[in-house]
């Protein structure tokens, strides 16, 4: 019976122990950011500017996918570092989320448009296959690959926690 | 007059679902499935439960899917892939979930093995 209960004081403790060090130690773990890896999902929808269409096809490389709406207060403020991206020569590639066409046009003439393409994705079908919840959200695509992805703002911060040992660990954007 | 409005607007009231199912059997199916599968948006309401953009794409999805005769499994792996396996209510039953499923098994083990061996004083 006391040896029962020593055992049982003993491996308690050890199994929480044990259980909190494979979770602090995971290779990548960060507040937001999903290290899952999975293929860009196939779709077919209008380009934001031109009603042409635009599929996963015409997207290669290494880029940035970036989740957005002219409603998203938050879009706002992540909005000049997606300008410093574009001026890094980062493509960024814009998924207008369940949004007018109009409103986000305004927007993008009114503070700048630091896309290379950008999807408009009335209805978030491309969005949800993605497993967006909202916006603002950025994934890191390599080579069709989504290999990173961050729920929020992305800031230098962001960047350098979350996307950076990713890009420098793949060798992208060279 | 009166009485024609009241039936009018009863007729409208009931008239056609929010989600097209082709028996019912489906849409206990849809009706099931919402209830396991958490919304994403929310800290623990089910997709049932929610409003919220995102919930209602994946609550259209899951008709979709339903009407292109895809199993439970399929949907829920759909689900699972874009937003973690945390989305189902109940635990799935693998190697990484042994331990979650068993050890309330293991602990009363433990407890009944200690209760039947312990010293009558």
């Amino acid at each position: 019976m006391k040896i029962l209960l020593k055992i049982t004081v003993l491996l308690v403790p050890i199994i929480f122990i044990l259980m909190f060090f494979f979770l602090l130690t995971e290779k990548r773990s960060y507040p937001g950011a999903d290290y899952s890896e999975f293929q860009v999902p196939n779709f077919n929808l209008e380009n934001l500017y031109e009603n042409k269409i635009i599929t996963d096809k015409d997207l290669r490389g290494d880029y940035i996918i970036n989740v957005w709406a002219s409603w998203c207060i938050t879009c706002r403020v992540e909005h000049p570092y997606l300008m410093d991206l574009k001026n890094r020569r980062i493509p960024v590639v814009g998924i207008n989320y369940k949004d007018e066409r109009n409103n986000a046009v305004d927007w993008l003439a009114k503070y700048g448009d630091p896309y290379k393409i950008i999807i408009h994705d009335f209805k978030g079908s491309l969005a949800l296959d993605l497993g967006v919840t909202g916006a603002p959200e950025t994934f890191l695509v390599n080579n069709g690959k989504i290999v990173a992805h961050y729920q929020g703002e992305i800031n230098d911060k962001i960047w350098k926690d979350v996307f950076d040992p990713i890009i420098k660990e793949k060798d992208m954007f060279r | 007059m009166k009485h024609i409005l009241v039936l009018l607007f009863s007729i409208s009231l009931s008239s056609g679902t929010l989600y097209e199912f082709s028996n019912d059997e489906d849409e206990k199916r849809f009706n099931k499935l919402i209830e396991d599968i958490r919304c994403p948006k929310c800290t623990s309401g089910s997709l049932a439960s929610s409003n919220a953009p995102v919930s209602e794409d994946l609550k259209n999805k899951i008709v979709e899917m339903i009407n292109q005769n895809k199993s439970d499994e399929e949907i829920k792996l759909y689900v699972t892939s874009r937003f973690g396996v945390d989305s189902l209510y109940e635990p799935e039953f693998n190697k990484n979930t042994y331990i979650l499923w068993f050890s309330p098994f293991i602990f009363l083990l433990l407890g009944l093995t200690a209760f039947l061996f312990r010293k009558k004083t």
